[in-house]
């Protein structure tokens, strides 16, 4: 007889501090880790690590089935500037719209404001002589001979890469293909990249940017892929690793390759799916998703098990994390806010003599008061152990000892006493103030998708997302929250249940009239095939891929779109009536009733999204072991100005059983996090051990 | 301005926590309140370039917050504004449903094409809350948007404070007669009712935020709100040495008139009052301003300059007094011409920081190029192919003053926070076409710290057709100073570039169907003796073609070289080198 080998499936996730690792069986989770990342060598981190987690649990590496994997090497070489030395070719007369931008002075009182700084300075923008007219027309035809002797310059001066962007390439991209032949006969060392393939949508300062992004960081991708690919195989690993992007699908090495524009923030999109797939799993697919770690929060919603996804988004801010300080790249990436709120937030008291919170972090180093490593201003972590929240003897599971008394010091010189308050109210302060700047930005985020986040169960995440949760959910009188099992690696679990998947996407204006089926029928066809093709790299054959096709519309003459499911032609429906209706239908859950009537709707942005199977995966321990009784002792914390301090039993998240139920007020550790369950709350935990909170309506308030 | 709070609304029995999140959340609501204007909205003007602004007042009409990006013109004006619609429409004389509407430019935003949406908001019968935005309509009929007009009456359909809808629907009869009297009745109809959809998008979550802590009226937490920031700014205030500080400033006016600003600002205690004694009397032509404008730029230098970080309200206009004399140019009387007083108010705050700068620890900015460059395209969309109009406004940004401790930021404008709109957008909503957006050489104004670099923008059109163009633009004759020793801004230009001629300003403009227009915007002032500026960043300008080699020489005192080929297109660092011992000696003898 011969045995039966499980095949394993491997999640790894290179985050800007740890590598996260996990390796599953058919049964769940058997072995998880967590590494420090090698900035120098990520690919030889990667494998290191992963060759310490195999041995350590005695798994074969020619067991290893499948392999994800999510970086956030793209991100990091665009802040700190390590990729090719790239130039721009563009439109004469306009080599400068990636410095001017929008000409946008996104604070209005800030007079000391930063402006993003292109990835290509000015010596290296070329504008040629050519002009394409927004209706596709040629004004100027393309001057070939200076293409020609531009490239043989930009090569002569050590340039590796050319992003060549001309206006309004996304409507006729005959110019920009025509310029690529041009340099490979004159320069085929170079390598370049057109705007009307990596990202052919209007507004040119977007599309020019994005262009030099992805081929910014081209090179780098590549040879790390490429060095990761051949490192596994000396391992034993079979089969090429599968990258994760930041639309929530996985894809080929080759795919990804093309556009790595499209693995940026791959982990917080593996987080995202994370929260999808355990939330599947209990029966939950609408969430909140929530993760708190020390510096800052994320938050995604997700609806009907699919995070919802956006276009557009800004990496590398330069100034206070704020919005226009960065460079904007188009790609397809999981909707998520980050804000300034985690455990290092620095609390103090604002120009009003208010409590404030963040976004100015102390991090982990020095980190916060009580930390003893040097953290001067008082932080979140520092009001949550004065409160009892956190335990000073078993902070990350007792192996790192917490001053109380340096952070109660703290808390009463900066802000209790100024304010003429208790220290108990002024911890309490904190403790509110940033799980209120959390749900504010969770509101905010829902209500410009038109989703109400009030009914959404919360999931939590990351090092004080336990902690911080429930506070958050109260704020927005969430019903429950859910703390997964492993859920410091969620983002590999994420990897691991994410479906092969590719968004391609195509600019076509139209009215909506009867002619438009027709015309949707042939972009999609095309979209479809496109899409089946990349997927095809993957391993997906055309029978098993999944299409959803979408649409972006508006009222004729306004700027920003709507996207909505294109409907399924029906016999008893015009098509177009039917895309028109659930038009209205969603700009009138987004923006209320007061639609402009007589108006025609219009069409712009065509989008398919091919996904191949989802794969099943259990995401719990394989194998658990509770205890008679996992209560580990009591202590005293505090609930807020109506309960005030009480005493409440600890309980060790290991050794609770499934179907234990626990009232609130109680806290469950982990070494990772602290659960804090409210005295409105209730906790359960699930056949797939993870731990849901219900919470009964917060009544009153604030009187 | 408005009353200070009723005595049963003192404050300051609130839990300070409670306030503080109030305030945070207010923030949140505005921004959806202004992503679901833009999202929705309809002209290039409101949905690209942001010009707009959204607040939140209480049930008397008190600003309590505002939106973070719009433009300052408009949010403090709409903060005085708020006081004539309370004192048109009493509490009794509104009811759930009511939406009100005025572009009154002595009543709010001082130029006939701002629109100000108000909304009352109620819950059980009770107003608690309204929200109002204020935005530029693409028209409003009269004479295209220039300082032509010689009355007030001439300029456009004037909509004094009145009702716009009610819980029974929109007035058809008012909404008929807009449509009639505008060139752009959809856009302009459309933003007018993305501001209704927004105004409701803000108070929905404004009555989330009170059921959730069980508030039941918002003006006593609003009292807290304003008196806390009130006394944030009047703390900054008691920083400054006290004394009386004056500047004038001398801007281009229209034609053949220039224009003198002047301000004298008294600093005691903790207050502030700014006057404008001395400044130009009112213009024939419409570049004047009202009372309110000039106020809402006064506060808004005033907040800048010493207190950034305080929240905005109508408790932060209390501590600062604004006078000009009636008459003046600053203070106009009906039925003054107001359309372009943008291009005389958006001077105010260089003003102010020239007066202030000795008395501001940290120093404040030069000069930038201060008045939006705002031009006004329309006529024939294809006399062969479609003979219907286009009427586009468009905004660009010249370079912004050097900081004492920065650069100054280029293409972006100040005092506005405008922003421009991508070609490709204007290009497909119009047959115009740029044929040249990029920075221009020698624009900034040298300085240990520069000016931001301006643009040149050239445009023609495609297709046959008449067309005009109004250029709403200054800084033409008088570029923006330097401070501290920086020299100023290059001035900027309006020319046929078939001609090289200058255009006339502020004023229609006919073309042909081949004629290109240039414009270039002025650059920054800069901040700092130039000579002082570190030589690499100087090289650095050169290599990237922000100055020239000339400029590096004559106004910066380095030698820069060029080795490269003559006629490289592609000029890189290892092409120049400074020339040491040259720019020794220049240097030196300074």
């Amino acid at each position: 007889m011969t045995s039966v080998v499980k095949t394993m499936r491997v999640g790894i996730d290179i985050g800007g501090t740890f590598t996260d690792l996990s390796v599953l069986d058919d049964d769940g989770i058997v072995a998880v880790g967590k590494a420090l990342t090698t900035h120098g060598s990520p690919a030889q981190g990667v494998l290191e690590a992963l060759m310490e987690l195999l041995q350590s649990h005695d798994i074969d590496a020619a067991h290893i089935g499948t392999l994800v994997h999510g970086t956030t090497l793209v991100t990091n070489a665009l802040i700190e500037r390590r990729g090719a030395r790239t130039a721009l070719m563009t439109t004469e007369g306009f080599r400068d719209v990636v410095e001017m931008g929008r000409e946008h002075r996104y604070d209005l009182y800030d007079l000391d404001i930063e402006m993003p700084v292109p990835l290509v300075p000015r010596r290296l923008r070329i504008g040629v002589p050519e002009r394409i007219l927004a209706t596709g027309e040629v004004a100027e035809p393309l001057d070939e001979e200076r293409v020609a002797t531009v490239a043989a310059e930009l090569a002569a001066e050590g340039v590796e890469a050319v992003a060549v962007c001309f206006l309004h390439s996304h409507v006729n991209p005959e110019h920009e293909q025509r310029a690529r032949d041009v340099m490979r006969q004159v320069a085929p060392g170079l390598r370049v990249a057109l705007s009307s393939d990596v990202n052919p949508e209007v507004r040119e300062y977007e599309r020019f940017s994005t262009t030099i992004a992805n081929v910014y960081v081209q090179r780098i991708v590549e040879e790390y892929l490429a060095e990761l690919r051949s490192g596994l195989h000396a391992l034993g690993v079979r089969d090429a690793p599968m990258i994760m992007l930041s639309n929530g699908g996985v894809t080929a090495i080759e795919v990804a390759q093309r556009f790595p524009i499209r693995m940026l923030e791959s982990g917080p999109a593996g987080g995202a799916l994370g929260a999808v797939a355990v939330g599947r799993s209990i029966g939950e697919p609408d969430l909140l998703a929530f993760d708190m770690g020390g510096t800052t929060a994320k938050l995604c919603m997700i609806e009907g098990a699919e995070p919802l996804l956006t276009h557009t988004f800004e990496v590398s801010r330069v100034y206070k994390l704020r919005a226009g300080s960065g460079l904007p790249v188009r790609a397809p990436v999981i909707d998520m806010i980050e804000i300034g709120a985690g455990g290092g937030s620095n609390a103090r008291i604002n120009s009003l003599g208010l409590i404030a919170v963040g976004p100015e972090s102390s991090g982990s180093e020095p980190g916060p008061v009580c930390y003893g490593k040097g953290g001067v201003p008082v932080t979140v972590t520092d009001a949550d152990l004065v409160l009892g929240l956190l335990d000073a003897g078993s902070f990350l599971g007792g192996r790192m000892e917490l001053d109380l008394d340096a952070a109660h010091d703290a808390i009463r010189t900066q802000i209790a006493e100024p304010l003429g308050i208790s220290v108990t109210d002024a911890a309490w302060g904190i403790h509110a103030t940033v799980n209120a700047n959390m749900a504010d930005a969770a509101r905010v985020h829902a209500i410009e998708r038109g989703c109400d986040v009030d009914r959404l169960p919360l999931f939590v995440s990351g090092g004080n997302g336990p902690l911080h949760g429930p506070g958050v959910a109260q704020a927005l009188g969430s019903p429950s929250l859910t703390v997964p099992p492993a859920a410091g690696v969620l983002s590999t679990l994420g990897f691991l249940s994410a479906p092969p998947a590719i968004d391609v996407v195509r600019s076509h204006f139209s009215s909506v009239d009867e002619g438009l089926a027709s015309v949707a029928a042939g972009i999609y066809e095309s979209l479809e095939e496109e899409a089946a093709t990349l997927l095809s790299a993957s391993g997906v054959s055309h029978a098993n891929i999944t299409y959803v096709r979408t649409v972006e519309m508006r009222f004729e003459g306004q700027g920003t779109e709507v996207e909505v499911m294109a409907p399924t032609p029906h016999a008893d429906i015009r098509w177009d009536q039917a895309l028109n209706d659930r038009f209205h239908e969603a700009y009138r859950q987004r923006f209320g009733p007061v639609a402009p009537e007589r108006v025609p709707v219009e069409v712009l942005t065509w989008r398919v999204k091919a996904s191949g199977p989802e794969p099943s995966q259990a995401l719990h321990f394989a194998s658990h072991h509770a205890e008679r009784t996992a209560v580990k002792g009591t202590r005293r914390a505090y609930f807020g100005p109506e309960h005030g301090f009480q005493d409440v039993d600890v309980y060790d998240r290991h050794h609770l059983h499934s179907g234990q139920e626990i009232p609130g007020p109680a806290i469950v550790e982990e070494p990772e996090s602290t659960l804090v369950v409210p005295p409105e709350g209730h906790a359960t935990v699930l056949p797939n051990q993870a731990i849901r909170v219900a919470l009964t309506s917060h009544e009153g308030g604030w009187k | 301005m408005i009353a200070t709070p009723a005595p049963g609304l003192a404050a300051a029995n609130i839990d300070p926590v409670i306030v503080g999140l109030v305030t945070n959340r207010l923030h949140s609501i505005l921004d959806e309140q202004q992503t679901a204007l833009i999202n929705t909205a309809f002209s290039p003007v409101v949905r690209e370039s942001y010009d707009l602004a959204c607040a939140v007042f209480d049930s008397r009409g008190r600003m309590i917050g505002q939106s973070a990006s719009g433009t300052p013109g408009h949010i403090n004006a709409m903060a005085t504004g708020m006081e004539h619609i309370v004192a048109r429409f009493p509490h009794g004389q509104l009811a759930d449903g009511d939406v009100l509407i005025t572009n009154d430019p002595w009543m709010t935003a001082g130029q006939i094409n701002d629109i100000t949406v108000a909304t009352p908001f109620f819950r059980e019968g009770r107003l608690v809350a309204w929200f109002a935005s204020c935005c530029h309509s693409p028209d409003i009929g009269g004479k295209i948007l220039s300082a032509e007009a010689r009355e007030v009456y001439e300029e456009g359909l004037r909509l004094p404070i009145m009702k716009l809808r009610t819980a029974a629907g929109p007035d058809t009869t008012l909404e008929e007669v807009i449509r009639a009297n505008v060139r752009t009745p959809d856009e302009t109809m459309g933003d007018i009712y993305a501001q209704v959809a927004s105004n409701r998008v803000g108070a929905r979550s404004l009555f989330a935020l009170m059921d959730e802590h069980g508030l039941d009226e918002i003006d006593s937490i609003a009292s807290a709100i304003m008196d806390r920031s009130e006394a944030a700014l009047r703390s900054r205030i008691t920083e400054l040495v006290d004394g009386r500080y004056s500047a004038s400033m001398e801007v281009d006016g229209f034609g053949e008139d220039s224009l003198l600003l002047a301000v004298t600002v008294t600093v005691e205690n903790d207050e502030i009052v700014v006057d404008y004694a001395g400044s130009s009397p009112q213009s024939k032509h419409g570049i004047n301003v009202v009372i309110n404008y000039t106020r809402a730029y006064t506060s808004f230098a005033i907040k800048a300059a010493l207190s950034p970080d305080v929240p905005h309200n109508e408790g932060a206009f209390r501590p600062v007094r604004t006078r000009a004399p009636e008459g003046s140019i600053l203070n106009c009387q009906e039925p003054a011409p107001v359309a372009s007083r943008h291009l005389v108010g958006h001077f105010l705050p260089s003003l102010i920081f020239q007066a202030l700068r000795p008395a501001v620890p940290g120093g404040l900015p030069a000069a930038s190029a201060d008045a939006l460059w705002m031009t006004v395209w329309r006529g024939v969309v294809d006399e062969d192919r479609e003979r219907s109009y286009f009427t586009l406004t468009s905004f660009g940004a010249g370079g912004s003053g050097g900081r004492p401790r920065k650069d100054g930021l280029t293409t972006t404008g100040f005092p506005t926070g405008v922003r421009a709109a991508p070609t490709e957008v204007l290009e497909a909503h119009t047959p115009i076409v740029q044929t040249a957006r990029e920075l221009l050489p020698d624009s900034a104004g040298p300085g240990t710290h520069r000016g931001g670099v301006s643009q040149v923008l050239r445009v023609r059109r495609r297709g046959k057709g008449t067309w005009s163009v109004n250029a709403n633009v200054d800084r033409v004759k008088f570029p923006a100073p330097g401070a501290a020793g920086g020299a100023p801004g290059r001035r900027g230009s309006f020319e046929r570039a078939s001609t090289g001629e200058p255009l006339p300003r502020k004023s229609q403009v006919f073309l042909g169907d081949d004629d290109e227009v240039i414009l270039r915007f002025p650059g920054g002032g800069g901040y700092g003796n130039p000579w002082e500026r570190p030589v690499d960043r100087v090289l650095d300008d050169v290599i990237d073609g922000y100055i020239t080699l000339e400029s590096a020489r004559d106004d910066y005192g380095v030698a820069v070289e060029y080795s490269g080929p003559a006629d490289a297109l592609v000029r890189t660092e290892r092409m120049y080198r400074v020339d040491e011992d040259e720019t020794d000696r220049l240097r030196g003898t300074r």
